[in-house]
């Protein structure tokens, strides 16, 4: 280290050089003192601030650190990114384990509309779940053209932002994010549901349950994306393996002429029907088939999760995912309709349930292994919402739409800003709601039909614009797909309109509406912020008028006088009393100390201090042209639990001064070991 | 001898982490204090103080490594990065300054000639320093 620091010379950084003296005048050397081992390293023209720099001192901070360790795992580097991505195989279970499990009510959802029409009506549940694969095809079709065309992840917010404009694109946006919401809170309150099959004492504290797992979820994820997959993987490929084996075994029985006996429901809809089957009715059932087809967007969302090649793995997912959910559909669909499955209005048992006792018998472990799987994959689903929320927050707040902290990586490279968010508000809607499944679903699904077709008509306007090779094709398949969904999107919301679908309606134009003031917010303070010439020479300001308040006269005053007197020869000393007498007091004993600094001494005959302070602030800011700047004497003790016996006027000064235009306020620290004295201080205000 | 300082100069050779061995064994038995020196050369057309980025950078890693190998055998050492005109020079100076008992150089392997190659640096020092010198040189294999 040099000799001179503190006096005049260039601050002292990371890095000093000192050159010693050699035996011979051409040996002598300079000494690098660098951050060697000391939390930094040198990379390239800067320093990479290193783990040792993260690693806590104090005994709280360290039982933090174990806790969160324990919790959310060790911190990784962002250049250990591309190892936390996704393959196929766990892309699969995380991304599309909210469509795949679909299938467990998508066929359900149908049966039970075209039973109003009477149990003959259910003839029909085979062509609406054909129409459902249908549009299916459609949209991973389109979907995978996203994918291709926006490698960068966003989904229908990016390709309604290039081709639609940013109004679009904050609807699609807006649309997602509640769908996102809504993945969770259903999710969970459908995995609550499951669970109360098995226990029926968790129905009494359901939403507890259902709050308690959405922490639970949230918490997964915190631990990064990769994790989250390998820990959510083995459920929704024992799910897939489960129910393609019962399909296997009841096709088989099936094309052997052993069709098995149908469990009736304990509550069968009337077999006359209380509806006409009219074609209102048919769409019906194809809107509540059509549950099915939420969580596509997903992959399209987070096409940056995968690993290299990212746009080829996010493909393939979408395929997998398509194709395992429309056969599992389908079968399941053909066995109930086969066998003749009635769907039970109380909605004591579900389909699925029935056809798996059905085909291996009630109380097997054939017939747990299905139903522990489902409640498990019903429940996992809502990680699909944990995977697209804060992604799509993230691409939000990089656009400026969203604040900034949705953008940053936590510890483990997650989202953490955006997962917690996304807890919290579907905690919000769960308690809202009183975790129902039943007032939930209708306002799923509206949103993620707004997002499609958005980007479907974007893209057909984007292969008009483009006409690249092939774009006859690809646009009659997105203009197809915006069709379709669009029409899916006007069944959706007509018939759910009045269930409860008028909720998100009004909401969506709300979150546009904050998506763009927080937009213009940025826009605002960029504009002010802006350094558009970095040519600009430096400001040269002239000192700035200090006043010091000070509330005793002590070391921690005296400090504060000290710097304010080396920053500016224009200070003044300022003391509120309560009395005349303390006022004349404190006056004679600053005369006493000093005749340097002026001292203006205000007596508060209310004993308010604040109030005083400040408006003398602003009389004396409105004399001078120059910027006011306010030296705080700030007495810190010892340990964290003495603050309280302290009134801590500085911080609340602090506070006070942080929102005045043209002051600034600089707080001078006197810590307790400072003063070198053994004892108790004096109480300071 | 009851060795009190050793100086272990490293040049970023494949010998470094043997000579690094060596000294922290020879200081383990004598509780000696242990310091790895990396000296860069810098040319006489630049200033003596001239910021080098990627010599410094592979100095402080080179020094980081020597640092972790000897905390692996239980010694801890002080590290120390040199902009000399001459390494020897350096190394000799430093070797004087801290009071050195023992310098540590390691040889890497070379030839030339069909000789064994020592490097002007290892000969200076070999014949500056006011102290013990210990010579390691490489195997051959190596």
């Amino acid at each position: 280290m040099s000799d001179d620091r503190g006096s005049e010379g260039p601050p002292p950084g990371l890095e000093e050089r000192v050159t010693r003296p050699g035996r011979l005048p051409g040996d002598r050397r300079v000494r690098i003192v660098g951050p060697t081992g000391g939390g930094f390293r040198r990379r390239g023209g800067h320093f990479v601030a290193t783990a040792d720099v993260l690693t806590a001192r104090g005994r709280i901070g360290q039982a933090y650190e174990v806790a969160r360790r324990v919790l959310i795992g060790r911190r990784l580097a962002s250049e250990q990114e591309i190892a936390e991505r996704l393959s196929v195989k766990t892309g699969l279970a995380i991304m599309a384990s909210d469509n795949i499990s679909s299938s467990a009510y998508a066929t359900e959802e149908a049966m039970r509309i075209l039973a109003l029409a009477g149990t003959a009506a259910l003839a029909l549940t085979m062509p609406v779940a054909i129409a459902v694969v249908v549009v299916l095809a459609v949209v991973v079709l389109s979907e995978s053209r996203v994918i291709a065309a926006y490698p960068n992840g966003g989904g229908s917010y990016m390709v309604a932002k290039d081709n639609h404009g940013v109004l679009a694109a904050l609807v699609a946006a807006a649309a997602l994010l509640i769908d996102y919401v809504l993945t969770v809170a259903v999710s969970t309150a459908a995995g609550v549901a499951a669970i109360s099959s098995f226990i029926p004492a968790v129905a009494d504290d359901r939403v507890l349950w259902a709050l308690g797992l959405v922490a639970l979820l949230a918490l997964g994820n915190l631990r990064g994306i990769r994790e989250a997959g390998v820990l959510f993987a083995a459920p929704t490929y024992v799910y897939v393996a489960s129910l393609f084996a019962l399909i296997a075994v009841a096709i088989f029985r099936v094309a052997t002429g052993d069709i098995p006996a149908a469990t009736p429901p304990r509550d069968p809809f009337e077999t006359g029907g209380i509806e006409a089957l009219g074609v209102l009715l048919v769409l019906r059932a194809f809107a509540s088939g059509a549950v099915g087809l939420t969580g596509s967007e997903a992959v399209a969302n987070g096409v940056p999760n995968f690993k290299p090649k990212e746009t080829r793995n996010a493909i393939t997912t979408l395929v997998l995912m398509g194709t395992m959910f429309g056969t599992l559909f389908l079968g399941l669909t053909f066995l109930a309709t086969t066998i003749g499955i009635q769907p039970d209005r109380g909605e004591v048992e579900t389909v699925n349930s029935m056809l798996t006792r059905s085909v291996v018998g009630d109380g097997t472990l054939f017939y747990y292994v299905v139903q522990i799987a489902t409640a498990v994959i019903l429940l996992l689903a809502a990680n699909t919402g944990f995977t697209g929320f804060p992604r799509l927050a993230s691409v939000l707040a990089d656009d400026r739409f969203m604040p900034r902290q949705f953008a940053f990586r936590g510890d483990r490279l997650a989202f953490s800003f955006g997962i917690i968010a996304l807890a919290l508000t579907a905690s919000v809607v769960l308690v809202a709601f009183g975790a129902s499944v039943t007032s939930l679903v209708p306002l799923y699904t509206i949103g993620v039909f707004v997002a499609f077709t958005l980007s479907q008509s974007g893209l057909v306007r984007r292969w008009w614009r483009l006409r690249n090779r092939g774009w006859r094709i690809s646009m009659a398949i997105n203009a197809f797909g915006a069709l379709v969904t669009f029409v899916v999107l006007l069944v959706v919301a007509y018939t759910k309109l009045v269930y409860g679908a008028w909720m998100v309606l009004l909401v969506m134009p709300l979150i546009v509406a904050v998506l763009w003031s927080i937009n213009r917010h940025y826009t605002a303070v960029a504009d002010a912020l802006t350094l558009t010439d970095v040519a600009e020479p430096l400001p040269v300001l002239k000192p700035p008028v200090v006043l010091v308040p000070v509330a005793r006269l002590d070391r921690a005053a005296l400090q504060a006088v000290a710097f304010a007197r080396s920053i500016s020869p224009s200070v003044r000393a300022v003391h509120i009393a309560s009395s005349a007498e303390s006022a004349e007091a404190f006056r004679l004993r600053w005369q006493g100390w000093t005749r340097d600094v002026p001292l203006d001494v205000i007596e508060s005959p209310y004993r308010l201090l604040l109030q005083p302070l400040l408006r003398y602030i602003e009389k004396v800011d409105a004399r001078d042209e120059r910027p006011i700047t306010i030296v705080l004497a700030e007495f810190v003790p010892r340990n964290w639990w003495e603050w309280v016996l302290h009134s801590q006027t500085a911080l609340r000064l602090k506070l006070a001064l942080l929102f005045r235009p043209n002051t600034i306020v600089i707080d001078v620290p006197y810590h307790f070991a400072d003063t070198g004295h053994a004892g108790r201080p004096d109480d300071r205000g | 001898m009851q060795l009190k300082r050793i100086l272990v100069p490293l040049a970023g050779t494949s010998v470094d982490p043997d000579v690094i061995r060596v000294a922290a064994t020879l200081a383990k038995a004598s509780k000696a204090e242990v310091v790895a020196v990396h000296v860069i050369e810098v040319r006489w057309n630049l200033p003596l103080d001239a910021i080098l980025e990627p010599e410094t950078e592979r100095g402080e890693a080179l020094l980081d490594e020597a640092t972790k190998i000897a905390e692996q055998l239980g010694v801890t050492i002080e590290t120390e990065l040199l902009q000399a005109r001459e390494a020897a020079a350096a190394i000799i100076d430093t070797a004087r300054e801290r009071g050195t008992d023992l310098i540590v150089l390691g040889m890497p392997y070379r030839r030339r000639l069909g000789r064994v190659y020592v490097a002007r640096t290892v000969q200076d020092v070999y014949v500056g320093a006011p102290c013990a010198v210990l010579a390691y040189r490489q195997e051959e294999s190596k």
